[in-house]
């Protein structure tokens, strides 16, 4: 065992010995199973392009974070319209009691809540699937929760924006569980940072989508090349639910994402736009995983990867289409661009259908940047360099271009941009 | 202003140019015609200085500067302007972005400061309404989905609002019906000028109907061997290229 998972499983106990809350019983449950998960190694299969060693010997420091220090990109990121919650080195940062939450929505943490709801026990760890090693870590050493729940028809305007910052030597762990009532409507934005020091994040988070509710979710990994990660974001759609998710990570040491959407009931409709970006040595692992448990549910996934440098991507994309699941409408595609020939992509499209009258198209392309269009672009007076920026951006700009937040994708845009503008041929 | 000599270049070890000559001064039209396969296409790049196109030998002068020796954008600041007889499309990348961004690389290169956001857009849509293109196409990625003249017009657009010296025009009358050549033609002429010079390659003397040349070359494996005025582009429109099988080696008319 390495001393990284040796410590966690250590915190792991003591957490579960001290715990009282009505979880403890799902954190001892979590425990228990961790305890009997062995530490990936490159013969896990969901670990198989994915070394875990830049962890394996790393001491953070998780029990306070470090004083609260801003990027510009971070302050920017908080003037957008919506409400902010902070949370630094994984600890909540914002008062939220203090927060102007509209009509219709409440937003605690588990420890302010002092009694937990039941269908906060109900629910936490259900839509995540137990497989993820680092999800029942997560489980157990979660600092906290941040429960987020929208009553019935409540139309929430006000985009909630859940802001992590991860520095140097510290370990953060960070949980969310958002629960939408039947037709209601909010917009939820989960950003990640992190300064240029080595640092690990573990976040995840939860969402339960009742009858004809809609959910608009953004996940952005911006963390940098020694700001470790993992974690996931995991959807359950009842009937006639709508999803809407974005998701940009950005590579590091270690960067692995887990994203899990479960069809529970008929006509449930998910969209899910990626985008991976990795340079220098970094990596990046997305496992997606769409259930299509029950009949007319439609998904249709876009995920885009672009890799410089040395890095390595690896893109996992299941869709499992059960028995049951007659009329099901599900397409992945997955493209990719290799801007050296040190880089690497690893895409694998995992279909397993086991209903017979379903409609399911997937593809994935591996390609490198077409000369013609760079000469194109030079032959106007554009530099090589800028030339390859627009080229590599404008093959993810159609994905951002589909965001619905404006504002967001304003924000987004620049950084994407001096991102592309520092990978290496 | 322009000073091609001797000019021997070759594509994937094949040898296409094979001592090309060609001078060409301010403020003049000079049409280049000639068969399939005879190397038309192939000035056009070499000039541009697209990947592949190899020089063996000769020298290009632009400016009083050796072309050769320069980046592709580099030349397009320079005032070197390519209408490509198949434009590239690039989805993703607006053409509007991509026009700004060549305009401000130029200005830049000039010592000029970038023009602001308005500035420039006022004049993007100027130059969309001189060759008929609705505004609609500045947002949408570069030639995507355009149609054979909507990215002939865009070839055009890009050479108002670039300002060139010295413009070449590879068959951008080919696939055209006769408005849109005229739309093409009307957007050369105006930019026609005593300091604008250009370059007219193309496979029919219809184009030089509404872009008339002060001279015009014929070109045959990889040579000029034919120059007139512009009474020759008509001679060949009815002798057609069978007769350049019957010049010598090293026939000039």
């Amino acid at each position: 065992m390495n001393a990284w998972f040796e410590n966690a499983l250590n915190r792991a106990v003591s957490s579960v010995e001290q715990a009282s809350d009505a979880l403890s019983s799902l954190k001892a449950a979590s425990l228990a199973q961790l305890q009997q998960t062995p530490w990936p190694t490159r013969k896990t299969e969901a670990w198989k392009y994915t070394s875990l060693k830049a962890l394996e010997n790393c001491h953070f420091d998780s029990s306070q974070p470090a004083a609260l220090a801003e990027s510009q990109q971070f302050t920017r990121l908080q003037a957008l319209d919506g409400l902010n919650i902070i949370i630094q080195d994984g600890h909540i940062q914002t008062d939220i009691s203090a927060l102007k939450v509209p009509t219709g929505m409440t937003i605690n943490t588990l420890s302010q809540l002092g009694e937990v709801p039941s269908w906060v026990a109900e629910h936490f760890g259900q839509a995540k699937p137990q497989k993820h090693i680092f999800g029942l870590v997560n489980d157990v050493l979660a600092n906290d929760v941040i429960v987020i729940d929208v009553v019935a028809e409540a139309n929430i305007n006000t985009p909630i924006k859940i802001l992590h910052q991860a520095s140097e030597g510290k370990e953060g762990q960070s949980r969310v569980l958002v629960r939408l009532g039947e037709k209601a409507k909010a917009a939820i934005v989960e950003v990640f940072m992190a300064d240029s020091n080595s640092s690990f994040t573990n976040g995840f988070s939860e969402y339960f989508i009742a009858p004809n509710a809609k959910l608009e979710h953004y996940r952005f990994q911006l963390q940098s090349q020694k700001a470790m990660s993992a974690g996931g974001c995991h959807f359950s759609l009842q009937s006639k639910a709508k999803l809407n998710s974005t998701f940009v990570g950005f590579g590091s040491e270690l960067s692995r994402t887990d994203i899990d959407i479960l069809h529970k009931g008929e006509f449930a409709d998910a969209k899910l736009n990626a985008v991976y970006l990795v340079d220098g040595n970094e990596q990046f692992d997305l496992h997606s995983t769409i259930e299509h448990e029950v009949p007319n549910c439609t998904s249709l996934e876009n995920v885009r990867g672009i890799a410089g440098g040395k890095g390595k991507a690896t893109f996992n994309g299941r869709i499992h289409i059960h028995r049951d699941a007659q009329k099901t409408l599900a397409e992945l595609n997955n493209r990719n661009l290799l801007l050296t020939d040190t880089a690497q992509i690893n895409t694998k499209p995992e279909l397993e259908i086991y209903a017979d009258d379903v409609r399911c198209a997937h593809g994935a392309t591996v390609a490198q940047l077409d000369d013609a269009s760079l000469y194109y672009l030079r032959s106007r007076g554009v530099s090589k360099e800028h030339a390859l920026v627009m080229l590599n951006y404008g093959f993810i700009n159609a994905l951002v271009d589909e965001m619905s937040n404006e504002a967001l994708s304003e924000w987004l845009r620049p950084i994407l941009q001096q991102r592309f503008a520092e990978m290496g041929e | 202003m322009l000073e091609i000599s001797q000019l021997q270049a070759s594509v994937e070890e094949k040898n296409i140019l094979k001592g090309l000559n060609l001078t060409v001064k301010p403020g003049e039209v000079h049409a280049i015609m000639g068969p399939n396969g005879a190397g038309k296409s192939t000035l056009g790049y070499v000039l541009s200085g697209r990947e592949g196109y190899e020089v063996d030998s000769g020298s290009v002068t632009f400016n009083g500067q050796d072309l050769l020796d320069m980046e592709p954008e580099e030349r397009a600041r320079e005032g070197l302007f390519l209408a490509f007889q198949y434009p590239t499309e690039i989805p993703g990348v607006s053409n509007l972005e991509f026009m700004k961004a060549a305009v401000d690389a130029k200005r830049k290169a000039n010592g000029e400061e970038e023009l602001s956001s308005a500035d420039f857009l006022k004049k993007a849509k100027a130059a969309c309404a001189q060759v008929n293109l609705p505004l609609a196409f500045l947002k949408r990625g570069v030639n995507e989905g355009f149609s054979g003249g909507e990215k002939k017009r865009n070839e055009i657009m890009q050479m108002l609002l670039l300002e060139p010296k010295v413009c070449i025009l590879d068959e951008s009358d080919s696939g055209l019906d006769i408005d849109a050549l005229k739309v093409v033609a009307e957007g050369v002429n105006s930019q026609r000028d005593d300091s604008r010079s250009f370059i007219v390659v193309t496979h029919y003397q219809r184009l030089l109907d509404y872009i008339k040349p002060d001279f015009v070359h014929v070109l045959s494996e990889g040579k000029i061997v034919r120059s007139g005025d512009a009474s020759l582009a008509h001679e060949l429109e009815s002798a057609g290229y069978a007769w350049l099988e019957t010049y010598s080696e090293d026939g000039e008319a």
